[in-house]
């Protein structure tokens, strides 16, 4: 038995992350992984910070789920000091969040294209995925980070002429990735490539208590926490969802998640025209305690505070999504036959390592240190 | 020689995220779409820093890549250009008073800093463009002028 390790700067890595895969030949048998390269301590920093200076933390968790961050973490703040937000904010708020999705679960099929070496397709996917950004600079002002919640609402308005050019762009959009998804969906290679890849099967999902679109691909449509958000019932919202559980349905559930994302952004927009008023209501905030979760792109996000009267945040708790993700990978590498599937099989969870890095020790010289202390 | 006349339109990035929030990682990967085409300007992605002629730097650096990243620029072959992408690597950014060393600068030798949380892509292509060939063909100069030395 040998091993290779992956990373922790690596071709298909996003982010710092080690793997090391232990080999029988050539089959991967196991996977020991090695994290805290990007452990920041955002929850330290936030102890004893104002929610609207948190707030700017909390978007900074992760970069490519920025907007859902923010508003698990306006939203507990709603739930916890009663705050009844407008019916214009809350439209807004899943529009700017199903655009984010969108983004997000385009490039993760990007990365999967590029590491089952299918340029073309991940190159296809790069392009439109620029129009949705477009949108996204439109409305709040910037591609990434956007901060466009604020607690007891959102920042900006849009109005007549950006809700056409939405309404445009999004006919475009959908044109074209229609026709992406059934280049995927019909070709031959990356079918060979990826069908009967990395199956995690349904009795497996308990017990690795996998989240998110990995677990909606081997059939537990409950898991999607969107079905118990207010608004999204409002909307009708319907979850996606597969039984195969391999590499290619994980993927095909992203790629359906898109188009009902677009529908969820066309009805979000006929009933917000329909509303009048503010879109930002002034927020006095009570203290106490709340947990609230949200559907990240990835899977649940649970955010658990405390805070005082006045807003000062007291303790805080974030729970996201790839830990659990990564632990079903080891189940996934009973099926895959060699070290490039393993690769494919981990770029198609989707892992988000600076989402994932909550808290770390650091041993150094078989010492361990405690975090805080500034090295020598 | 090399990189002094070829290399200047063929330069190789090496992306280490140091502990950043990932927003300007992912901005370096819509560099790659057709609308920027980072390739177009003959600089190529490729995450090996043995190869590589530029490192990107993204993110604060944490406790745990202080000397990681010291040997990753050991390891990229001189003459090469660190490039400091987003406020974060200039400075620490946002997580100054978290479990961060600070800025780029602090343990490595810096030679442009792009600000913004995060730049827009046409930025980074631009900032790459301005100081790498020019630096790398300098400092190759310099190299040789330092082993024509040693040599009489
Ligand atoms: S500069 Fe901004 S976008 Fe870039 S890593 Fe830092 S917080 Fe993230």
């Amino acid at each position: 038995m040998s091993t290779v390790p992956i990373g922790p700067i690596h071709p298909v890595l996003k982010e710092p992350l080690r793997i090391k895969l232990v080999l029988d030949g050539e089959k991967p048998v196991d996977a020991e992984i090695e994290m805290g390269y990007v452990h920041r301590g955002i929850e330290k920093i936030m102890e004893g910070k104002h929610c609207h200076k948190g707030i700017h933390l909390a978007e900074r968790v992760c970069g490519i789920c920025s907007y859902i961050h923010t508003m698990t973490f306006a939203e507990c703040i709603e739930h916890i000091s009663k705050i009844e937000i407008p019916d214009k904010a809350r439209y807004l708020r899943v529009i700017t969040c199903e655009l984010e999705r969108i983004h997000s679960h385009l490039i993760a099929s990007a990365v999967y294209n590029l590491s089952i070496e299918h340029e073309t397709l991940a190159m296809w996917l790069l392009n439109v995925r620029e129009i949705v950004m477009d949108l996204m600079e439109m409305i709040s002002g910037n591609r990434i980070n956007m901060s466009y919640n604020v607690i007891g609402g959102v920042r900006r308005d849009i109005n007549r002429e950006m809700m056409d050019e939405i309404y445009k762009k999004l006919d475009e959009f959908e044109e074209e990735i229609k026709n992406i998804i059934e280049v995927f969906e019909t070709g031959p290679l990356i079918a060979l490539r990826s069908k009967d890849i990395g199956i995690l099967p349904y009795h497996e999902v308990m017990r690795t208590r996998a989240v998110g679109p990995v677990c909606r691909a081997s059939g537990l449509p409950e898991s999607d926490w969107r079905l118990r958000h207010a608004t999204y019932q409002e909307l009708d919202f319907k979850p996606v969802w597969r039984t195969e559980g391999d590499n290619f349905a994980r993927m095909m559930v992203r790629h359906e998640e898109v188009l009902e994302s677009v529908r969820l952004i066309r009805k979000a927009l006929e009933y917000y025209e329909e509303c009048s008023g503010d879109i930002r209501v002034k927020a006095e905030i009570k203290g106490g305690k709340g947990v609230w979760k949200n559907e990240a792109h990835r899977g649940e996000v649970t955010y658990k505070m405390e805070i005082t009267d006045g807003g000062i945040i007291k303790r805080i708790m974030i729970r996201t999504p790839t830990v659990m993700n990564l632990e079903a990978y080891k189940y996934m590498l009973k099926t895959c036959p060699t070290v490039a599937d393993a690769v494919s099989t981990y770029t198609s969870i989707d892992p988000c390592i600076s989402c994932t890095e909550r808290s770390i020790y650091i041993v150094k010289d078989g010492k361990e240190i405690p975090v805080g202390v500034k090295h020598p | 020689m090399i990189k002094e006349l070829f290399r200047k339109r063929s330069i190789h990035v090496c992306v280490v995220n140091t502990g950043g929030c990932n927003g300007c990682d992912i901005e370096i990967v819509s560099c790659l779409s057709p609308r920027y085409d980072i390739e177009q300007y003959g600089i190529y992605v490729h995450n090996n820093p043995r190869e590589a002629d530029v490192l990107l730097i993204t993110g604060p650096v944490t406790l745990q890549w202080a000397e990681r990243l010291k040997e990753i620029y050991e390891k990229t072959p001189e003459p090469k250009v660190v490039v400091a992408v987003g406020a974060c690597a200039l400075s620490g950014g946002i997580f100054k008073e978290g479990h961060v060393i600070g800025g780029v600068h602090k343990v490595i030798p810096v030679d442009a800093k792009i600000p913004g949380c995060p730049p827009r892509p046409s930025e980074i292509i631009e900032t790459i463009l301005k100081v790498a060939p020019k630096a790398i063909a300098m400092r190759e100069k310099l190299i040789k002028e330092k082993m024509e030395k040693n040599e009489v």
